[in-house]
């Protein structure tokens, strides 16, 4: 984040904010929904931009750890009883301590290989979640599991668990734009861009992509945690190799590099399913299409895409002044 | 564990093998020739199957042209995805990860369209043989002779066409080396349209193989990709062959791990040796050698 901003920019900020908190309570219930699920996509998201965008890394094992986070809340309210936030903080800690023992044998792999070694990670825990029905109920899942109250302010509509969950995802959103700005990114870029060049500068590559892997997961075990609470309900098929997949789309679509473009995948893909399913079964396949149409012919998402057009209209506008 | 248990495993495991052979193997030709993985590998043998499935039963046709006419949709599905998709993508230099995307949202997309058009219902195709045969109380499927029997003769077609026709090697050269090749008058473009033509047909009779054991549907794609990326991985993944080799190897393992734990682990066991191969074994089973040939 640049200090010398314009103040147009600031007051783009201060209109976005007003219609933040504005939106929930003048949409109907089912959109006010669907928003609280962008929230918990964008959380999931963020993490997965942050590998593809500043580590040219594709995950696609986002759904074990959104699912860590899932159960872990699911089991410690209903099953020990215990409070929320421990459901939370038990999510986040397996997740990061799952994602460090995983992620320095499996980040030394590369391209290819590191995508379907997380898709195989994804169909692992997936497989794992369905035959430990012990511990996660199975297909029948964990039902149950209670309502948030903030500050005695109970959180049960969709409305208000809104506010509770973008206030997550906005610093979630912070520490992920800090991670980008800091040291820590300059190497990360540095190391996508020519990693034997970051190398020879003595970057510890490993470290530096298990760390980002690390915190990856631990947005998208914050994701399923938040999202448990707000169905009360979780099972097997929340978490399938699928789920990763979809959450891989939030960046591709929105754009990986930039944490607006986060948002936008994220509403891309709550909402287009949601306005598609109007005309039934189809809209699978519009869904599969437009997909496509994204990656051939926007190939840095959405806001790539905004990106570059006002950029045009810049430079045609400086062409024109001389 | 008595013998016959463990007879019985490895024929399921050879069985299983073949198939994940055969998506593998589209796989690696498709890998080799154009540097793509395609994730929508598995859809070929959904889509060979289902048509197949669809003009015995639906059309009336009879099972010798059925299959013929499914191995050539899925061939010219691979031909119509290189046609419409890469070549377009290709020569605007797209990265890896898009190449994957493109893949992954066209596998997306021919999974809804299968579930859209033919419902979620699980269908077979009947057994090319019917009968069981029994070896030491392992009861063994004609059909999975058959199966096995047509997986290999499809391996050794493919390396005779690797090795023998002009247009296999043709199609070698412009792999290994475009330029090259380009320069002796091969038309690079139109040998990376035959190998996702090949590809296809591979994964289609892959699809229609299995189809008697297993019944295909909208969500058969994405698992049988993955086995067959599994077993290109091992087999070294440049190498078709060798994607055979892996195939068998991966069908074993699952199949043998599962006599020690519950069967529902076998996923689990067969992803995992996966993500332990890649890590350990970069080239694969056969190592460097493996890469060689094909």
């Amino acid at each position: 984040m640049t200090s010398s901003r314009p103040l147009s920019s600031y007051v783009t900020l201060g209109l976005a904010l007003v219609v933040w908190a504005i939106l929930p309570f003048v949409v109907p219930r089912h959109v006010a929904d669907l928003l609280v699920f962008t929230g918990i996509y964008t959380i999931a998201g963020l993490g997965i931009g942050l590998l593809l965008g500043h580590c040219g890394i594709v995950n696609l094992a986002q759904a074990t750890f959104y699912g860590i986070g899932a159960y872990a809340s699911a089991y410690c309210t209903v099953m020990l009883h215990l409070p929320a936030l421990t459901g939370f903080a038990l999510g986040a800690a397996l997740s990061m301590a799952l994602a460090w023992l995983i992620g320095r044998p499996i980040l030394r792999l590369t391209g290819y290989f590191l995508a379907l070694g997380t898709l195989a990670l994804s169909a692992i825990a997936s497989a794992l979640f369905f035959e430990w029905d012990w511990l996660t109920g199975g297909t029948l899942g964990i039902g149950g599991i209670p309502k948030l109250d903030l500050l005695g302010f109970a959180l049960d509509r969709p409305s208000r668990y809104y506010f509770l969950v973008w206030i997550v995802a906005f610093a979630c959103m912070a520490v992920a734009a800090n991670l980008v700005d800091s040291r820590t990114g300059l190497m990360l870029r540095a190391m996508r861009d020519s990693s034997t060049a970051a190398a020879a500068l003595s970057v510890d590559l490993q470290s530096l992509r298990t760390r980002v892997f690390v915190v990856c997961a631990l947005f998208g075990s914050l994701a399923g945690s938040l999202f448990a609470h707000h169905a009360s309900f979780v099972s097997t098929q929340s978490f399938t190799v699928d789920r990763s997949i979809n959450f891989l789309l939030i960046p591709v679509i929105g754009g990986a590099t930039s944490i607006p473009g986060i948002v936008v995948g994220a509403l891309f893909i709550t909402f287009l399913p949601e306005f598609l399913s109007k005309l039934g079964d189809f809209h699978q396949i519009l869904f599969g299409l437009a997909l496509v149409a994204v990656v051939v012919l926007v190939p840095d998402g959405l806001m790539g895409a905004l990106g570059r057009l006002r950029k045009r209209r810049v430079a045609a506008g400086n062409g024109h002044g001389g | 564990m008595t013998l016959s248990l463990v007879l019985q495993a490895i024929f399921a495991g050879v069985t299983n093998g073949i198939v994940y052979a055969l998506v593998g193997m589209g796989l690696s030709a498709i890998f080799k020739g154009s540097r793509v993985i395609n994730a929508m590998q598995g859809e070929f043998s959904v889509v060979g199957a289902m048509t197949t499935v669809l003009l015995l039963t639906k059309a009336g046709w009879p099972y010798p042209a059925a299959i013929a006419a499914g191995a050539l949709a899925g061939a010219l599905l691979g031909a119509g995805l290189e046609l419409a998709f890469v070549r377009h993508m290709a020569r605007k230099n797209a990265s890896e990860d898009s190449f994957l995307l493109l893949t992954i949202g066209l596998a997306l997309t021919l999974s809804a369209g299968t579930l859209f058009f033919v419902g979620r219902d699980g269908y077979l195709l009947p057994p090319f043989g019917e009968g069981v045969l029994i070896v030491l109380d392992a009861v063994i499927q004609f059909h999975a002779l058959w199966l096995i029997a047509i997986g290999i003769g499809a391996t050794l077609a493919l390396r005779a066409f690797f090795h023998r026709t002009s247009v296999g090697l043709s199609m070698m050269a412009a792999s290994i080396d475009a330029d090259g090749a380009a320069t002796t008058g091969i038309n690079v473009a139109r040998m990376r349209t035959y190998t996702f033509f090949l590809g296809g047909l591979l994964g289609a009779l892959g699809g229609i193989l299995v189809t008697p054991l297993v019944a295909v549907d909208y969500q058969l794609g994405l698992n049988l990709t993955l086995k067959g990326f599994a077993a290109a991985v091992l087999g070294g993944l440049t190498n078709p062959l060798g994607a055979a080799v892996g195939g068998l190897t991966l069908g074993l393992v699952e199949s043998l791990a599962i006599i020690g734990i519950s069967s529902s682990y076998k996923d689990v066991v067969a992803f995992t040796v996966l993500i332990v191969i890649m890590i350990l074994m970069p080239n694969g089973i056969l190592g460097r050698a493996g890469r060689r040939g094909g």
